[in-house]
């Protein structure tokens, strides 16, 4: 018997009952459809005048496209601040996470110490829990120290639906980079953090990405925490902000529309560029593409 | 090497230390007020009390709870909705996650476009759906009316509401299970395969024979993810229905959220928490038990 080559293996990949090609194709592209209509039919809308947006027949094309939802939206000044107010509470967030959990990943992935693993399991553990389930004290705490409607309660309470993920990612990566690595600059005096910051970290940078990537995502598109805690008007998030297009007259939709698409952009950009590194990190490594 | 007594203590002190800023942060915001939530439930906390001195009152939270016709109905509501969104979302990305397997050209872009629903937010999803399925001028009963079909409902039929809810639900959480999923079909190595394809073993016997059961760990831990997301997940109810008509929308989570910040009575809604927070415990236990032979 010859020995199959590596290319025939390649072949040789799971199977299922479809014998023809096609018709997984054809179930693809279905999906592909479900997937991309809902946003781009958000998105020919978004380019409507409010009346034709919700106007009967609908059309696909708009019959008189125009910026002006995009304009009303980006100058509008409760809208641009709390677009802003977005941008600084993901951005800190992010930052303050990362942080965070490559400091406790690290911990992890090179020392051994007591309650170690109990404590990992919390850890872990502490991701299935709802938020749900702290909303209300968190309200009343927050009120009691009089942290309700700030940015930086938002920041903080973002925190506790990413470090979780964060440090098991962190921790992950940086258990495959040699401790050799590390030894020898510890044997030339370097301290342990100083060798996490010259050159575990360097060597980290795609986790690092990755970990940045969810913590923007989680904390711009966050809407239940920002909700309850800091709904005020002038320190609110986008997408409370968009939410209270909601009236007693009902929606612009036209607006509505132009608001969801520049919700979408910010983390859609990010997605792009470090579409790679997210697929490899969410499937746990094994995409190579 | 000479090691002084600071060094040694400094050197067992440092993972602690290191891991002092997360802790602390995890401690303070998400482990006290799981524990205060229980002190929460078992006295008397609307908004009207909240400043002044609460009574404690023992079980009348729950007992309330449990005396009233809204939450056994969001109960109900709440099964049609977790049942439904496991099955479409584990079986769609299940699905795709296999055929995407199957050496289809592209399949990385594919995955990329197929991620797009899991990375916009609620809002966005809620409401794009919400767009889609209005009565009036919502492009799918347009189709329907195309095709000769009336109109339905979607958002405004008490019966049909939550399936709608369902189908966004699918829609944003699909990505998840396909990623996953993935995951797990890569890890097995393909030499397997090559084995039992040379003992003659045909497509349909190697997925049973083969596939699934070194899936089994990742479909398990899929499961539990998702539907303790779906339990515990009411964005796309507010923005979508709000919870109407008329509580027909309603999950026990919303039933929460709703009893806490649009009733004011927090204590109620913190038993609440607690009995939701019991369910997700249950139903992971339940899945460990029911899927490890």
């Amino acid at each position: 018997m010859t020995m199959t080559s590596l290319s025939s293996v390649k072949h040789i990949r799971i199977g299922w009952f479809f014998p023809e090609r096609g018709i997984i194709y054809v179930v693809i592209a279905i999906y592909l459809f479900i997937t991309l209509a809902p946003l781009a039919w958000v998105l020919s809308t978004s380019f409507k005048p409010n009346e034709e947006a919700v106007g009967f027949p609908p059309t696909f094309l708009p019959k008189d496209p125009t910026l002006d939802n995009y304009a009303f939206v980006l100058t509008d000044p409760s809208l641009v601040r709390s677009l802003i107010n977005s941008f600084v509470v993901s951005i800190g967030s992010t930052a303050l996470s990362v942080a965070t959990s490559a400091l406790a990943g690290y911990a992890f992935a090179r020392y051994d110490f007591r309650g170690k693993n109990v404590i990992m399991s919390i850890i872990l553990g502490i991701f299935m829990i709802p938020i749900l389930i702290n909303l209300i004290p968190l309200y009343i705490m927050l009120g009691n120290i009089g942290l309700l409607n700030s940015l930086i309660a938002l920041i903080l309470t973002s925190q506790i639906l990413i470090i979780p993920l964060n440090i098991f990612l962190l921790k992950n990566y940086f258990e495959t980079i040699p401790r050799e690595l590390e030894e020898a600059a510890l044997i030339d005096g370097c301290s342990r953090l100083g060798a996490l910051r010259h050159i575990t970290a360097p060597l980290s940078m795609p986790s690092f990405a990755i970990a940045a990537v969810l913590s923007f995502r989680f904390s711009w598109n966050e809407f239940i925490l920002p909700i309850v805690l800091a709904n005020r008007g002038d320190v609110t998030v986008f997408q409370v902000a968009l939410y209270q297009f909601i009236s007693l007259y009902g929606i612009d939709w036209g607006y509505l529309t132009a608001g969801i698409n520049l919700a979408l952009i910010p983390v859609l950009v990010l997605m792009l560029i470090f579409q790679k590194q997210m697929i490899r990190g969410l499937t746990l490594g094994a995409v190579r593409e | 090497m000479h090691k002084t007594l600071t060094t040694i203590s400094r050197r067992r002190l440092e993972p602690y230390l290191l891991l002092a800023p997360a802790l602390g942060i995890l401690l303070m915001f998400l482990i006290f007020p799981l524990f205060w939530n229980i002190y929460i439930s078992l006295h008397d906390v609307s908004l009207t009390t909240i400043l002044k001195e609460w009574a404690f009152v023992g079980g009348t939270n729950f007992s309330d709870l449990f005396e009233d016709p809204d939450f056994y109905t969001s109960l109900k509501i709440t099964v049609v909705f977790v049942v439904g969104s496991v099955a479409l979302q584990f079986g769609i990305g299940m699905l795709i996650a296999v055929l995407l397997n199957q050496q289809v050209r592209a399949a990385g872009v594919l995955r990329a476009i197929f991620i797009i629903p899991w990375t916009v937010s609620a809002v966005i999803a809620g409401f794009s759906f919400r767009f889609i399925f209005d009565d009036n001028f919502g492009i799918l009963n347009y189709g329907l009316q195309t095709l000769g079909v009336p109109p339905i409902g979607w958002l405004s039929d008490p019966s049909i509401v939550i399936g709608s809810v369902v189908i966004a639900n699918m829609w944003y959480g699909a990505p998840f299970t396909i990623l996953f999923l993935t995951a797990g079909l890569l890890s097995i190595n393909p030499v397997i395969y090559e084995a039992a394809l040379i003992d003659g073993a045909t497509k349909l016997r190697r997925f049973f024979h083969i596939t699934l059961p070194l899936l089994r760990p990742f479909i398990v831990i899929n499961l539990i993810l998702i539907t303790m997301w779906s339990v515990n997940f009411f964005d796309l109810q507010l923005i979508m229905t709000g919870g109407g008509p008329l509580f027909a929308s309603t999950t026990a989570s919303l039933y929460m959220y709703r009893q806490a910040f649009e009733f004011g009575f927090l204590s109620k809604g913190a038993a609440t928490g607690i009995l939701l927070l019991a369910m997700n415990l249950a139903l992971a236990y339940g899945y460990v038990k029911l899927l490890r032979r």
